[in-house]
């Protein structure tokens, strides 16, 4: 059952939840923040 | 149906989010390049979400839970090998930095600097005609998994799904990829949320050492000596020769390569973004996410398959691709059907309307555009562009619903992407690298890049042909054409050669 591939798997899939979850909130802060920023820029276009 | 109040009210608070999101970003679009590449004001961290959004559909989840179910976690080598093509892109900048920086709109326009209007309007066609036979199946699989997962009345599939469907199309058509891009945030955020609360509440109902014991067992044979309670592929072992063997890995390798350079859905993003180097960045920086696209539905559906063997078999209504959707439904509790749900629901929406747009640009971009005398007016090219989108979500509802699946869901989306992947790969790379590649060449890359593939579609049911055969000759016969054409016919003009 402690195969090599077994091990290799494990980690993965353990690091793949972790990282799924750390990149929620990193990314989502700052994508949310360029967001923001993005609005920000195309208002200034629509002013007459 | 599974589903009680506080799921009803995660689900439709989400929905009206992200429709009141789209709609908001509407009054920013100005015309076609707001409209199709978002004005390319999109930074980094907003591509990766937009990215990872659009590359995870509810038809990702639906054909990675049946490689789980059939190949265990072997089945998620795919998704390590893609893990590897994108950041090896990205980390050398591969095709991705010159496309960026030749300021296209789509891959085919490219071709329209480098080999002429005819390539430009024969790729688009490739394009538009590999993108829309890969996506004809979305909807069917996605409504499948709500079906399974929610208990609803399968009657209901059909009208759940052209709802869905009409949501996405309503803000889509409106707000092109500024609504998108919003959406495709919101979506993330709660696709994220679901993935990691299921994989843990998985883990957490079939145990992993059980899950591990269970899956060596199935493969040993030591389990009861029957089908459904059997593996017939190395569950940790994708070389393993019952598994996806070495030829088949190398050809996803390949493949991959192609659909990280040539994938128009992706490309779009890079399209989108400020500069080639954000748009280097998005890569290396999502591309872990590919592991975990495949590894956490695979690990849903192999904990189906072990649960199922456990209790004596699959029951007859079941197959391996709905086995894992209806398993979740045993394994999460209230309020927590809703939240996947929900983030089902958002994968499916973000897919759909990236992809809507996507094939919409393309067709209006290069086969509409160059065959008119007059250019339209912006409000005109507009209107078009979101006609389009509708004439795609039209031919999704009634090609999706009634289309039966040839077999393994992941190998129709392999070849179908590959009618065009292998070509417009070639020309591509030709395009970017190779001066001596001209018109002649490109045409003959592109229509011989197609034959393997739809050989596999037409010809696959009378006479077996392996996918990594059918995928592997249309690389090799793409870039014979393209080496050939080139060499039998005149050297290009020197106009015609990109600065590099």
């Amino acid at each position: 059952m402690h195969t090599p591939a077994v091990i290799f798997w494990t980690i993965l899939l353990f690091a793949s939840i972790l990282w799924y979850g750390f990149l929620v909130f990193y990314v989502g802060i700052k994508a949310g923040r360029e967001i923001r920023t993005m609005i920000a820029e195309l208002e200034k276009t629509l002013l007459p | 149906m599974n589903l009680t109040l506080p799921d009803w009210i995660i689900i439709i608070t989400y929905l009206i989010g992200c429709l009141a999101a789209g709609l908001w970003m509407r009054k920013f679009v100005r015309g076609v390049e707001d409209f199709a590449v978002a004005g390319r004001e999109m930074d980094v961290n907003l591509g990766i979400a937009s990215l990872a959004a659009t590359e995870l559909g509810l038809v990702t989840i639906m054909y990675t839970g049946q490689l789980g179910y059939e190949k265990g976690f072997a089945g998620s080598m795919i998704g390590v090998i893609m893990c590897i093509a994108i950041w090896l892109i990205g980390r050398t900048g591969f095709v991705i930095g010159p496309l960026r920086d030749a300021g296209v709109m789509t891959i085919p326009e490219l071709f329209q600097k480098r080999f002429g209007s005819r390539v430009r309007w024969l790729a688009g066609l490739f394009v538009v005609l590999g993108g829309l036979l890969n996506m004809g199946i979305f909807l069917r699989l996605g409504g499948e998994f709500l079906v399974s997962a929610t208990g609803m009345p399968p009657g209901w599939l059909e009208w759940v799904m052209t709802v869905l469907l009409g949501l996405v199309l309503i803000y889509t058509a409106l707000g092109g990829m500024l609504s998108v891009l919003v959406t495709d945030y919101l979506q993330f955020l709660v696709m994220g949320v679901g993935l990691v609360v299921t994989s843990v509440l998985v883990i957490d109902h079939i145990g992993w050492i059980n899950l591990v014991e269970g899956l060596t067992t199935a493969w040993t044979g030591g389990g009861a000596a029957h089908s459904v309670t059997q593996m017939t592929a190395h569950p940790f072992n994708p070389f393993h020769a019952s598994s996806f063997g070495w030829g088949y890995l190398l050809w996803q390798f390949a493949l991959n390569i192609a659909v990280a350079t040539t994938w128009q859905t992706q490309i779009s993003r890079v399209l989108a973004t400020k500069n080639a180097d954000t748009a280097k960045r998005m890569y290396r920086q999502t591309a872990f996410y590919y592991v975990g696209r495949f590894l956490l539905p695979g690990l849903w559906g192999a904990a189906a398959f072990v649960w199922y063997a456990q209790q004596g078999g699959l029951p007859k209504e079941l197959t391996s691709l709905t086995a894992m959707p209806h398993y979740l439904s045993l394994v999460l509790p209230v309020g927590v059907i809703g939240l996947v749900v929900a983030a089902m629901l958002a994968a499916e929406m973000s897919t759909d309307s990236g992809y809507m747009l996507t094939w919409a640009t393309v067709i209006y971009n290069d086969l509409i555009t160059p065959c008119l005398r007059k250019p339209l007016a912006p409000k005109q090219q507009l209107l078009l562009t979101r006609l389009l989108v509708l004439a795609i979500a039209i031919f999704l509802l009634f090609y999706g619903l009634w289309y039966e699946l040839p077999g393994n869901a992941w190998d129709y989306l392999a070849v179908t992407g590959n009618i065009y992947l292998a070509s417009v790969f070639t020309l591509l790379v030709a395009g970017l690298y190779w001066p001596r590649g001209n018109a002649t060449g490109a045409g003959a890359a592109l229509i011989l890049g197609a034959i393997g593939p739809l050989a596999f579609l037409l010809l696959g049911r009378t006479y077996p042909i392996a996918p990594e055969v059918a995928g592997a000759f249309s690389f090799g016969l793409a870039a014979l054409g393209m080496i050939v054409g080139s060499l039998l016919t005149p050297a290009p003009s020197t106009q015609c050669i990109l600065p590099r």
